[in-house]
């Protein structure tokens, strides 16, 4: 499926639980995180979605907004990519894992739950992946200062053509 | 520890022994990025530097004379780097490789990367460069071996904290 038939399908399926945009052919369908479980089983497991590829799950710090988490997933039978994102918030936000549809979603669950600090409920093995055990902090995280650079400021231009 | 500690070798004795001792370096490479590759590079035919005595690889550390860091050390990797540097037999020489391992590198201002090996374990020479070139390396190896030559292990075992200062290549280009 294309991505306009991916986002027919899913509202057909979810209704007004899933808000969607299609970017450089790609579906991304944000839901809600009470149904971030429901949504995984149905693009893993529902006949015309198939998506059986884990891509990458991550997290990104949107301020105000949350902390977004992105699930990208790919069916190798019908070719088709999804995007699943859903917001949870700053302080205390946790997701059910979905480590046990996809085995490689275990790690980056790890790796998302220490840089960003969300819990993934049911995660069989929540420790820390990359970071030292001692480690204090989510460095993903906007507010996360960078002692070095409390020290000595950034010396170049932050974005393009500043 | 014997002889070479308790007195000071005569010098044509001490000339053979440094003599050796120079030029049957067996390095260990610890590789934790892309300066890895210099490395091996440096070792290959056109660099070659076993032409310099410059022996690859150690089997592991306890065989190893030269430990040459080349990367980018994380704070999580540092106890591995100490404990391979403390497995090294006596005496041991590092050459830290490229800015990653000097200095932290383009990564100076991260979370996780140790900003220098110098804070983990004592260093002899610093190779500076992004990566630098093998031409660098085989730079750094000849002026540690220039030091080995004309040292007294008398003095480096028994004044083991007070070491030379470490040569930095280029820096005098």
């Amino acid at each position: 499926m294309d991505a306009e038939a991916l986002r027919d399908h899913l509202v057909a399926e979810l209704g007004d639980a899933v808000e969607s945009e299609v970017s450089y052919g790609t579906l991304t369908a944000t839901v809600a995180p009470d149904d971030w479980r429901r949504v995984a089983e149905l693009a893993r497991g529902g006949p015309d979605l198939a998506c059986n590829f884990f891509d990458f799950l991550c997290g990104v710090d949107e301020e105000a907004t949350g902390i977004a988490v992105v699930l990208h997933v790919y069916s190798t039978s019908h070719r088709h990519h999804l995007q699943l994102r859903t917001v949870v918030p700053r302080d205390g936000g946790h997701l059910p894992t979905v480590s046990d549809l996809w085995a490689g979603a275990n790690w980056h669950e790890r790796e998302t739950a220490e840089l960003f600090g969300i819990g993934f409920d049911g995660h069989p093995n929540l420790a820390k992946l990359l970071l030292p055990e001692e480690f204090e902090g989510h460095p993903l995280r906007k507010e996360f200062a960078l002692l070095t650079r409390e020290a000595k400021p950034w010396p170049g231009a932050k974005e393009p053509g500043e | 520890m014997g002889l070479v500690d308790s007195v000071e070798l005569p010098q044509p004795i001490k000339f053979v022994f440094n003599w050796g001792r120079k030029y049957s370096l067996w390095v260990f490479n610890f590789g934790l990025a892309c300066c890895a590759i210099e490395f091996i590079a440096t070792s290959m035919a056109r660099h070659d530097f076993i032409r310099l005595g410059v022996i690859p690889f150690a089997h592991g550390p306890r065989q190893a004379d030269l430990l040459v860091v080349s990367g980018t050390l994380t704070d999580k990797m540092a106890p591995a780097l100490q404990r391979l540097y403390q497995e090294m037999p006596e005496p041991k020489y590092v050459i830290s490789f490229g800015s990653c391992s000097n200095c932290g590198g383009p990564y100076w201002d991260s979370y996780s990367v140790t900003k220098g090996v110098d804070q983990i374990i004592p260093v002899d020479v610093y190779v500076p460069g992004c990566p630098p070139r093998p031409e660098a390396l085989l730079n750094g190896i000849m002026k540690l071996q220039e030091r080995i030559g004309s040292e007294s292990l008398r003095q480096r075992y028994t004044n083991g904290a007070e070491r030379p200062e470490p040569i930095v290549v280029g820096a005098d280009a």
